[in-house]
């Protein structure tokens, strides 16, 4: 397997595969989601889903830099906006719903079902 | 071609790992969160020197365990914590350390957008909102935890769902890695061509061209390169300058790379980026200008708190 | 429409110049008035100024069309007098015309334009020659007299009604000036379709009344059908001669091919199937053949109406359509649909004279005789002599004017009485002496009493019919008999005779906003209060007064009246219907002549001795009538008739049910359409809503099914994400190699 460093780009690599770096994002991803999964404060839930984001940025960068292309980064700057406009939007609802119930607990929306 | 890691070996830390977080979950009252804590950091050690033992010849740099280290076990905290504002301070943690690994992947714009953004601006706004939806406790008690942060929730069937994903993630990479080919750059002339005033510019500054002389441009106004190098116009006549003569620092650099790419490439998506987030403005003003009741389960629920507080 | 005037543009010889602001006023006025009206109920006005509103603008329409006649003068005399010196050389195109171009209406252009089949215009302008004047004339003056006359008839409705009375009242008058004046055959539409919405809406007025409703649909739905046949008509129009402007179609029949070249003697539809075609919309309109069931159920509507629309002027409208069309007509030699007009006038006369005869309804029987007299214009178009057919139009007009309002100022005084056996001397009663008189020199007229324009007019028609075709002159003669006698018997039982009256069981007012307290007569409450103990106290000794007409139906009678007398000498004491002959000549629907009839009166040259003959068959009606009807009655409801009846048997009663033409329509087509739409409802009930229930049915078992698997839990879904991505991951690998 062609390490990173082999194909020749002038900045200093440190050696790691392309490999190394998809399996961090892996594991970062998956943090992400059992974070998402197991807490029930909704704004921990929601800096979870920041944590994905981190996870599937490094892996596009990880990618862009192993094509050489440099759109990877160009996406994780839309990563970065869509993160941002979530953030946004998510925060102010969830000071809307904390209003409402004084809790943050997602389990006290279970009604909303349809 | 040897794989990195052995798929058994994979597998088998994902179990443990999957065990280690499981324990290091909150679950209230007394729970072995510090051992889950360090037996899950023990995996990930584990790991990443596996990963460094498969690497072959060609050793990492020390940084690139160094960052991954911190930024997944700051993780691992984020998604452990019971106190959401040491969760949100551990989260920072993550963002700088993956700010490093993208120095480490030469993308330092990237690098230090992400740190300003994440850290700077989207992560006060979470500090913001925590201290605002939780309640400051009364002089002289000790903060009560609420109870939706000390518990999580169905903690075993979501930690085998996750691990059983990641697993699922690492085998796709021993199928499908090998047979990704690396990409070649585009070359630095191709992209200075696009740039004739810099390399104009940086020719005059290193006293390379004349004044009155200036370089060709084609018909795109592009510079025209050849093999021979770029090719000057003036009163002499034309000539040009090999690629070995030219200054050393007449290069792209990588956040060139990204304005190029960015904004020759994409403009589209930067509109498209522009009005999402001019929708979250929007958004974010007008439900944060919306008065809200507290509906009657929550009045409920305050009239017995005050109740008690009277009582008491 | 203001800049529209200012962009005239005339299409016409320059003597006619002069004349188009003029002429586009004849239709601005009555949309004026029309928006005033409307405005008037926005703002509920509570007084009688949107009758003085449309009675003003139509007086200035009508003095705009006198203006118009006037500067048309000269060119219709000229052509006129031409047709008049040798009566066969004014053919269409000699006749003097003129074509004014209001603004582009319709303008479709395709296929490049590279001929003229790829264009469709229709214009927004005016045809003006001879007839056009001649029914403009009427329509604006008789429709002045007639809204001066509702402005009193209506008076117990003031407030909204009266609003929506006088609106749709402008409104006819705008449809029925686009009609007439139209320059083509869509512009014609859209005034006939016009005509017949006002006529819906107008029949309809008292909408709270079943009878009213059902009179206007089917009023309403009888048009359609005719005017199915009028719009497949226009369109055949269009496709034979690739316009459906007046001028150039008239071109082209006058050089003798269509659009394409063809002679049009040779093809095998436009002189027949056309021709059908458009008759079919003039019959509808004009309540000929099977279509007239309609016209007498118009009578639920209020009496002006009655008199304007359903005597005086819409009814005409087919009249109008076929002298117009005239040389569409006449392009077959044979001129088989002429015939079949004519024969289908004809028909429709005998017909409705005879229900007529033994109608109790004063006004039922004004109304049968409105379509038998229509009859006679159809019957004077088929007969090819178009001037004795306008010429009947024109006084018919007037004198059936003059009978409704006479009918209508006895129904407004005896509280809606028109029962002829409860009604009796009203010539007699104070104040009622102009009513009477108007009713007599009306039924004179319509008689046929010689030398009453009516006389004139229907000696034309009849002089033509025997020259033509024998058979139809006798059945029109003794139609005239026929007709003598049932309008002198309405007239001798209610004006004649010993004085009696009963209310009638109704008051003409059925929307709830009338006025009691402000009422200048007999309140209602008291009518409907005698009526309520009128069982014995009938008669003048009764708490019942009838109240005299007012002023404005007095005014507008005398008016009438005079106007029956005035224009004798415009229809009468010549062969070719004197003037109204000069403009019929000088117009489309002039006569190529040459085809003199040579049949008979008994060996008599018809146009001689028709005078006298049809002079003895009307006082011989009269006289009947007399006999019957007048000679020793001492009460209103028996008379010397009623000895008569059992002789006769069944007849009367069958003529008294209308011959069971309802019934029969009933029976042969409202009835198995019933049943037909009967099985439709079944089919759509248990076939097409059972397959949509089963459509329904299936999503919601499904729903069912998988409904607790959104329990609300946020974390249960995130969960089910996480899982199936886990899934489609799996799948992928193994299929990815």
């Amino acid at each position: 397997m062609m390490t990173l460093a082999q194909a020749g780009y002038p900045a200093a690599m440190g050696g790691a595969t392309l490999g190394h770096y998809l399996v961090v994002s892996a594991i970062l991803f998956t943090l992400g989601l059992i974070g998402f999964l197991t807490r029930r404060n909704l704004i921990i839930m929601f800096l979870c889903t920041e944590l994905m984001f981190q996870a599937s940025g490094l892996a596009l960068i990880a990618f862009g830099r192993y094509h050489m292309s440099f759109t990877g980064q160009t996406f994780v700057i839309f990563v970065l906006t869509v993160a941002a406009a979530e953030a946004a939007m998510a925060l102010a609802l969830v000071v809307l719903l904390f209003r409402r119930r004084e809790s943050l607990d997602a389990e006290a929306w279970q009604d909303m079902k349809g | 071609m040897g794989q990195f890691i052995q798929p058994f070996l994979m597998f088998g830390l994902c179990v443990l790992g999957g065990g280690g977080v499981l324990l290091a979950l909150p679950r209230g009252g007394k729970s072995p969160q510090v051992l889950g804590a360090l037996g899950a950091g023990l995996v990930l050690g584990l790991a990443l020197l596996v990963l460094g033992l498969k690497a072959g010849e060609q050793h990492p740099v020390p940084y690139f365990y160094i960052f991954s280290f911190i930024g997944l076990g700051a993780a691992l905290r984020v998604i452990t914590h019971p106190r959401p504002v040491y969760a949100a301070l551990y989260f920072v943690l993550t963002v700088i350390s993956t700010g490093g690994l993208f120095l480490l992947l030469s993308a330092e714009f990237m690098a230090f957008a992400l740190i300003i953004v994440y850290a700077g601006a989207i992560l006060i706004t979470y500090l913001f909102v925590i201290m605002l939806a939780t309640q400051a406790p009364e002089e002289g008690e000790i903060e009560a935890l609420a109870d939706y942060d000390t518990s999580a929730r169905e903690p075993v069937g979501a930690t085998v769902t996750g691990f059983l994903l990641l697993a699922l993630l690492t085998s796709f990479m021993f199928k499908g890695l090998p047979n990704v080919p690396p990409g070649q750059a585009a070359s630095t002339e191709a992209l200075l061509s696009g740039m004739p005033r810099l390399v104009e510019q940086s020719l005059a500054e290193h006293g390379l061209i004349k004044s009155g002389e200036h370089v060709a441009l084609d018909a795109g106004k592009h510079a025209v390169m050849t093999d021979a190098g770029v090719k000057i116009e003036g009163a002499a006549g034309e000539r040009y300058i090999a690629k070995s003569e030219w200054p050393k620092d007449l290069e792209v650099t990588n956040i060139q790379r990204v304005g190029f790419d960015l904004l020759r490439d994409h403009p589209g998506t930067i509109e498209i980026a522009g009005v999402i987030l001019l929708m979250a403005m929007l958004g974010a003003v007008v439900l944060s200008r919306k008065q809200v009741q507290m509906d009657e389960e929550a009045k409920r629920l305050q009239a017995l708190k005050l109740g008690e507080g009277g009582g008491a | 429409m203001l800049t529209a005037i200012g962009t005239m543009v005339t299409a016409a010889e320059p003597e006619g110049g002069g004349s188009h602001w003029t002429l586009t006023m004849i239709v601005v006025l009555p949309l004026v008035s029309f928006v005033l009206c409307g405005l008037c109920a926005a703002f509920k006005v509570k007084s009688k100024l949107p009758a003085w509103i449309t009675v003003a603008s139509l007086a200035a329409a009508f003095v705009f069309t006198l203006m118009a006649f006037m500067n048309a003068g000269p060119m219709i005399a000229a052509a006129g007098a031409e047709h008049g010196a040798e009566h066969a050389a004014a053919s269409a195109e000699h006749a003097g015309h003129l074509t004014v171009h209001v603004f582009d209406w319709l303008n479709f252009d395709w296929g490049g334009g590279k001929s003229s089949s790829g264009r469709f215009d229709a214009d927004f302008g005016f045809y003006i020659d001879g007839l056009t004047l001649l029914w403009m004339l009427f329509v604006t003056g008789l429709g002045t007299l007639i809204a001066l006359y509702a402005s009193e008839y209506m008076a117990h409705d003031v407030g909204l009604g009266y609003c929506r009375f006088f609106a749709a009242f402008s409104l006819f008058v705008l449809s029925m000036s686009c009609l007439v004046m139209a320059s083509n055959l869509l512009m014609l539409f859209f005034g006939w379709e016009g005509v017949g919405l006002c006529s819906y809406l107008l029949i309809g007025y008292f909408y709270k009344k079943p009878a009213a409703v059902a009179a206007a649909k089917k009023a309403f739905i009888v048009n359609r059908i005719g005017d199915l046949g009028l719009l497949m008509g226009i369109l055949g129009v269009y496709a034979a001669f690739g316009t459906v402007q007046y001028d150039k179609v008239f071109e082209f029949i006058h050089k003798g091919v269509d659009a394409g070249g063809h002679p049009l003697t040779t093809s095998s539809w436009i002189p027949v199937i056309l021709p059908l075609l458009l008759t079919a919309g003039a019959f509808g309109k004009s309540a000929q053949l099977f279509f007239y069931v309609w016209l007498p159920d118009a009578m639920e509507g209020p009496t002006p109406v009655s008199a304007l629309i359903h005597a005086a002027t819409m009814v005409t409208a087919g009249v109008f359509l076929i002298a117009r069309m005239m040389p569409l007509y006449t392009i077959d030699p044979a001129h088989t649909i002429l015939t079949f007009v004519a024969w289908g006038g004809t028909i429709t006369a005998f017909w409705a004279a005879t229900i007529g005869m033994a109608h109790f309804d004063i006004k039922r029987v004004m109304g049968y005789s409105t379509a038998s007299q229509l009859g006679y214009m159809f019957a004077g178009l088929g007969v090819m002599n178009s001037a004795g057919g306008a010429a009947h139009v024109f006084s018919h007009a007037f004198f059936k004017a003059t009978l409704f309002l006479a009918c209508g100022a006895v129904m407004h005084g005896f509280a809606g009485q028109l029962d002829l056996r409860k009604l009796s001397g009203v010539r007699k009663l104070p104040g009622w002496k102009i009513v009477a008189a108007a009713m007599f020199f009306g039924a004179l007229n319509l008689s046929g009493v010689t030398f009453t324009a009516g006389f004139w007019s229907k000696d034309l028609i009849l002089a033509s019919s025997f020259e033509q075709s024998p058979a139809i002159g006798w059945i029109l003669l003794i139609t005239a008999g026929l007709t003598a006698y049932y309008t002198f018997r309405a007239y001798f039982r209610v004006f004649e005779g010993p004085v009696y009256f009963e209310p009638g069981d109704e008051v003409h007012g059925h929307d709830e906003h009338e006025d009691h307290a402000g009422h200048g007569h007999d309140g209602h409450g008291e009518e409907s209060h005698a009526h309520d103990g009128h069982a014995q106290g009938h008669g003048h000794g009764g708490e019942f007064h009838p109240h005299a007409p007012g002023w404005a139906i007095n005014t507008v009678l005398a008016t009438l009246v005079v106007g029956c007398f005035a224009i004798i000498p415009l229809v009468g004491f010549a062969e070719h219907g004197a003037w109204v002959g000069k403009m019929v000549g000088a117009s489309s629907a002039a006569m190529h002549g040459g085809e003199e009839g040579h049949g008979t009166f008994l060996g008599m040259n018809p146009h001689s001795v028709m005078y006298y003959v049809s002079s003895v068959v009307g006082l011989l009606g009269i006289a009947a009538a007399w006999w019957l009807h007048l000679a020793g009655r001492t009460s209103a409801a028996h008379a010397n008739a009623d000895k008569l009846e059992p002789a006769l048997g069944p007849i009367v009663t069958w003529a008294r049910h209308k011959w069971y033409v309802d019934e029969f329509y009933d029976a042969v087509i409202r009835i198995p359409l019933k049943f037909l739409s009967n099985i439709f409802y079944l089919l759509d009930q248990y076939l097409v809503d059972g397959l949509v229930n089963l459509t329904g049915f299936v999503p919601k078992g499904l729903g069912r099914l998988i409904r607790p698997s959104q329990s609300g839990e946020l974390h249960g879904y995130a969960l089910g994400m996480a899982g199936g991505l886990a899934v489609l991951i799996l799948i992928v690998l193994m299929v990815a190699r």
